[in-house]
């Protein structure tokens, strides 16, 4: 009986659909009265076929192993199109790292794996299972297999690092205070903080690398099997960066989690990614090893490499 | 030119008719999750601190003032027909139907809308509201909700802060300029809270109405601030437009919805 006040995901997707037919009739209202010129040729090459699955799997991956996340031509449009049919798959344990430049919907695609958005088209599976049409709260419980390090690592302003840290465990967990305070200080300790230096400050009295660590430590509190880091490291020095990357691989290796990480970094994402999407033009236009990237003849994949 | 106007105009239309549903749904949840646990207690008591007590002292200033001022206009008008005797009720009946509340929903639309546009609105451009998404909260129940108990229930209690002190500042203007005596004054006064009798199985008409317009203006403040910042874009500067808009909407809406509650009032419960 519980369903019956809340908005189905059709009526969900039917009120997203609305709300974008109307922004696209007023963008192009908008267009026809300052005579906009259309936008420009695309200077992107298509080296990946439209369609192909980003696939992230070892030779060791059993053959029937299916993935713990998966994208299936999954489209997507703000007032522009910001991916169109896109697919990936990450299998148990591995990493995928996306880049490209800003504003190709890199944090887009961790949005959809956490139903933060739903694609117009397609599907998001997370083990398996389609969380597009999953109701608020059922999406709340796959969420909580999730930790998300946000770009920004939106720590909540009004909050200590403690709270901050603590906030999924007192959400989700009927765990004592003393069990709370146990396990946030385990977290703080594995990101290279001291708990009794930090717990008690805001958020607006950290340094931009502490922040990252607390948002990093916060995405781990519930013990997640999945990990999405949004540019763990931009904006850090190349010591900090560094750090952070050999933390984020610490993690991958010794608790095995399975992540996907956006980054502008490609020093750090040749380190810690298994595999590498290039996004581009709304679509993934290069996928493979960090080896196959470096070796790619690909105009577009060698400038990006240069250029970083 | 003639069509591309049409159009324009009723794109506008759809998207208004599309703002108002789109509040209305936030409204509704907000109130559904009133009764829904977990229920954040200590964030309710955190922003019926930060409203009401906060907003105490400009609502006392701009009441005192407003009683004082309606004394002093009434002056004028009443010694004309030689009847300044009942300013004291003049000054009550504008203060609880109309002044009292209307003034004390701009003052808080002003200070504690745009507040909460702002808070909420950084939360969005900095994530904060997908994190608390993530973390498998829902931003309407821990944001929206606290907000909108604290202002449905402080927006009376400062009406009526307001209200009593607008009438203490007319007894002053009325002994000290209209000469009329405080026992004069005084009287009036109850006259007109007790217009019908005063019991407590009757409640006068009055307090009906002035209790009622800031209730229903408490949600107008606090859904469109929340709205407005939940659906802010582009960055700290959309955050600045967050605010100036609630504060236009929120203040205009009051005056509006002020209007047809009086008429309401007027017709159904016959005041005069
Ligand atoms: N909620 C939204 N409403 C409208 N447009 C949006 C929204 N979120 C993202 N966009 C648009 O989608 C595009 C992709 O955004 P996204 O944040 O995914 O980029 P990104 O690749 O993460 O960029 P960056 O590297 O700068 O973080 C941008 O053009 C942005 O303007
Ligand atoms: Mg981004």
């Amino acid at each position: 009986m519980k369903d019956d006040d809340e908005p189905s995901a059709a009526e969900q997707a039917f009120a997203g659909r609305v709300r974008r037919a109307i922004r696209d009739e007023l963008a192009a209202d908008k267009a026809l009265m300052l005579k906009t010129p259309t936008a420009p040729a695309p200077r992107v090459p298509r080296q990946t076929p439209t369609g192909m699955t980003c696939s992230v799997r070892r030779s060791s991956t059993p053959v029937n192993a299916s993935p713990v996340i998966a994208l299936e031509r999954v489209s997507l449009a703000f007032e522009q199109p910001v991916l169109e049919d896109v697919s990936l798959e990450i299998y148990s344990g591995e990493t995928m790292v996306i880049v490209g430049e800003s504003g190709t919907g890199k944090s887009t695609i961790l949005k959809l794996i956490l139903r933060l958005l739903t694609p117009d088209t397609g599907r998001v599976l997370i083990k398996g299972r389609d969380i597009v049409t999953l109701s608020f709260d059922e999406a709340m419980l796959v969420r909580q297999q999730m930790g998300m390090v946000f770009q920004g690592a939106a720590l909540f302003d009004s909050m200590s690092v403690f709270e901050n840290v603590a906030y999924p465990l007192r959400e989700h967990t009927s765990m004592t205070d003393d069990e709370i305070e146990a396990r946030v200080r385990q977290k703080l300790e594995y990101v290279d903080l001291h708990p009794d230096h930090v717990m008690n400050l805001l958020p607006s009295e950290l340094s931009g690398g502490m922040k990252k660590r607390v948002g990093i430590a916060r995405g781990l509190a519930n013990n997640p099997e999945i990990m999405l880091y949004d540019e763990p490291t931009s904006g850090l020095d190349p010591l900090t960066t560094g750090t952070i990357t050999r933390l984020i691989m610490k993690l991958q290796r010794e608790l095995g989690v399975t992540s996907v990480v956006v980054s502008h970094d490609i020093r750090s994402a040749n380190r810690m990614g298994s595999y590498i999407a290039v996004v581009a033009e709304e679509r993934i236009v290069f996928c493979g090893t960090p080896e196959e990237m470096a070796a790619s003849e690909d105009r577009y994949i060698q400038d990006f490499l240069g250029g970083l | 030119m003639a069509t591309l106007l049409f159009e324009r105009l009723n794109t506008q239309a759809k998207l208004a008719v599309f703002a108002v549903q789109e509040r209305a749904v936030l409204a509704w949840n907000a109130i559904r999750f009133m009764f829904v646990r977990p229920f954040y207690a200590a964030d309710v008591m955190e922003q019926m601190d930060s409203i009401g007590v906060g907003s105490l002292f400009i609502v006392v200033l701009t009441g005192f003032f407003t009683g004082m001022v309606l004394a002093l206009q009434s002056k004028a008008s009443l010694a004309q027909f030689g009847e300044t005797a009942i300013i004291g009720r003049l000054v009550t009946a504008s203060m609880i139907r109309e002044l009292g509340p209307v003034l004390a929903g701009l003052m808080v639309a002003g200070r504690v809308g745009s507040g909460i546009a702002a808070e909420i609105g950084s939360m969005r451009v900095t994530e904060q509201i997908d994190a608390l998404n993530t973390l498998g909260t829902d931003p309407i129940k821990k944001l929206v909700t606290p907000r909108l108990i604290a202002l449905l229930v402080m927006m009376p209690v400062l009406t009526i802060v307001n209200d009593a002190v607008g009438v203490i500042g007319g007894n002053l203007i009325s002994t000290v300029f209209v000469r009329v005596p405080s026992s004069v004054y005084w009287r009036g006064v109850w006259d007109q809270i007790a217009i019908d009798g005063f019991t407590w199985r009757y409640l006068p008409n009055d307090f009906i109405q002035g209790l009622a317009k800031p209730f229903v203006f408490g949600g107008i403040i606090a859904i469109t601030a929340c709205y407005h910042g939940l659906n802010t874009t582009g960055g700290t500067e959309g955050v600045g437009q967050s605010t100036t808009r609630t504060v236009v909407v929120a203040s205009v809406s009051i005056l509006v919805v002020d209007y047809f509650m009086t008429q309401l009032f007027i017709g159904a419960l016959n005041l005069q």
